[in-house]
């Protein structure tokens, strides 16, 4: 008995987090393009529903309804699995990231997370890099130009960035003397890590805007030099998949920094319950992803890689070394 | 002395990022500044200036009658050659047009017809929603001519509209003079 109530609770969690990421990307297109409108003096979506509310809706309706085109000469197969494969590694990851410590729900403690894996942050990092498969199968599959291109590149930036960000968070691990998201969320509860890891948090900040493909490191798909990227040839729902998977990214690095920099759910000042701080703290870090975006210009293919290789890198060097000569 | 300084002042600023703070401040502020959209048509519409070439109209004098001459200038000074005009007597002995229609599709809005015109009975008016879904529609006869409106007496403004598929877009608005469009313009 007891061992099915846990069950169903952990499915019933995994469906309740599914539904979420499946959700989210709808609010967050329309928060971004209103974001877009006003950074610009326009007013953004403003015609569907109040202030454009439902104009998510309206894109999702468009997006089911397009034809659904694979090109002539696509790896049928490989652009199939391509936007699952894109798709599948952020939910996946989810699975290890905690978002509070436990809420009572009619007398019994209910914990906020999934799993409190021990290696939590290694689980993440391995999951993310899966990520690059489904951008490579997308690019290659689609037999474009345009495609391959975007998919190499993103091939040569996911890894090269990968390197510093799992660079970053080693200081933090070795501040909380532990892997596990959660451990590393209550040894913050005094300071937060980005007093003590500000070079760590700008890397992995810095890596995190790389690893979602966001402005100014979207190379991937740079609409100027490259149609759309890799997901140049696909249309509706798969590219809605596409679409999906980039804005669960971006929550997912905000969750991380938040989790490793920005001590979790732990507030200041204000005494909110944790679980709005957590969000509190996400939601202004999309905000920054957005704001980012409308403000900087994309940097150019080199400079990419000089940045992360000659000053991403060497800076999460010197942080590992500072942090083990201070904390140790 | 102080040009190594600002260059050392710069690089430090660089060090911590200055510039991309500036940059963000910069997009912040935008963010919160008034948009410059015209809701056309949904909710605004922008109001020609007086001297605006719509579209055009045919004027009466003070006893209601026609003012047009049918001295056919503006259908030879018509660089396109869009206007078609028939002169015919009337009742009075006076030369008026039997027929005067104005091809707008063809139509440049010069406003060579309106300096043209000797008798002061043409011009080209505040008139600037008349798309069609056929070229047809778009050669305007005479009657239909004396009916469009005329030039603005003020303009420039933006005033509340609303879109009204049957009709035109419809403005409602109490001063006519609307706002102007140009004091939401953020200029730093």
């Amino acid at each position: 008995m007891e061992l099915i109530v846990a069950l169903g609770l952990i499915i019933f969690k995994v469906a309740l987090l599914i539904a979420i990421l499946l959700l989210l990307p709808l609010p967050l297109t329309w928060v971004e393009r209103k974001i877009a409108g006003h950074i610009q003096q326009r007013m953004g979506p403003m015609r569907v529903g109040w202030h454009g509310l439902l104009q998510p809706v309206a894109d999702g309706i468009k997006l089911l309804t397009k034809e659904d085109h694979i090109p002539a000469d696509a790896d049928r197969f490989l652009f199939k699995l391509a936007p699952i494969l894109a798709l599948a590694p952020p939910f996946v990851v989810f699975v290890a990231v905690p978002f509070g410590e436990t809420v009572s729900v009619l007398g019994n403690e209910i914990t906020l997370y999934v799993s409190n894996l021990n290696v939590a942050l290694l689980f993440v990092f391995a999951v993310i890099g899966l990520e690059v498969y489904g951008i490579i199968f997308g690019g290659w599959a689609a037999n474009s130009k345009y495609a391959v291109l975007g998919s190499l590149r993103t091939c040569a930036q996911m890894i090269s960035y990968e390197i510093p960000m799992g660079f970053a968070v080693i200081g933090v691990v070795m501040m909380a003397q532990s892997m596990s998201l959660l451990d590393i969320v209550r040894a913050q509860a005094d300071v937060w890590n980005v007093v003590y890891q500000p070079v760590g948090f700008f890397v992995f900040f810095v890596a995190g805007l790389a690893e979602a493909q966001r402005i100014p490191f979207d190379l991937a798909e740079a609409e100027g030099d490259l149609g759309a990227g890799f997901h140049t040839e696909y249309s509706g729902i798969r590219f809605a998949f596409f679409m999906a998977s980039e804005y669960a990214i971006m929550l997912l690095v905000s969750v991380l920094v938040v989790i490793l920099f920005f001590g979790g759910w732990n507030g200041v000042l204000l005494p909110l319950p944790p679980l709005v701080w957590f969000v509190l703290k996400v939601a202004f870090f999309v905000y920054l992803f957005m704001w980012l975006r409308f403000t900087l210009p994309r940097y150019r293919y080199d400079q990419l890689m000089a940045i992360g290789w000659k000053v991403l890198l060497p800076l999460s060097m010197a942080n590992i070394i500072i942090t083990g000569i201070a904390f140790s | 002395m102080s040009r190594a300084r600002n260059t050392i002042g710069t690089w430090i600023g660089w060090a911590f990022f200055a510039d991309l703070a500036n940059g963000l401040a910069l997009t912040f502020g935008y963010m919160f500044s008034r948009s410059v959209t015209m809701q056309y048509p949904d909710k605004e519409k922008w109001l020609p200036y007086p001297r605006y070439r719509g579209h055009h109209f045919l004027k009466r004098d003070e006893e209601g009658e026609i003012k047009c001459v049918a001295c056919e200038l503006c259908a030879r000074i018509c660089p396109c050659y869009c206007i078609e005009v028939v002169p015919y007597e009337d009742e009075k002995g006076n030369r008026r047009p039997a027929k005067f229609e104005i091809d707008t599709a063809r139509c440049l809005f010069c406003g060579l017809c309106e300096d043209a015109c000797p008798a002061d009975a043409i011009a080209l008016g505040q008139q600037y929603e008349f798309s069609s879904f056929s070229s047809r529609d778009l050669v305007i006869g005479r009657d239909n001519l004396l009916t469009k409106p005329g030039k603005a007496a003020t303009g420039g403004g933006v005033v509340a509209a609303r879109l009204n598929t049957k009709k035109d877009v419809l403005v409602e608005t109490n001063e006519p003079q609307g706002y102007n469009w140009w004091r939401n313009i953020r200029r730093t």
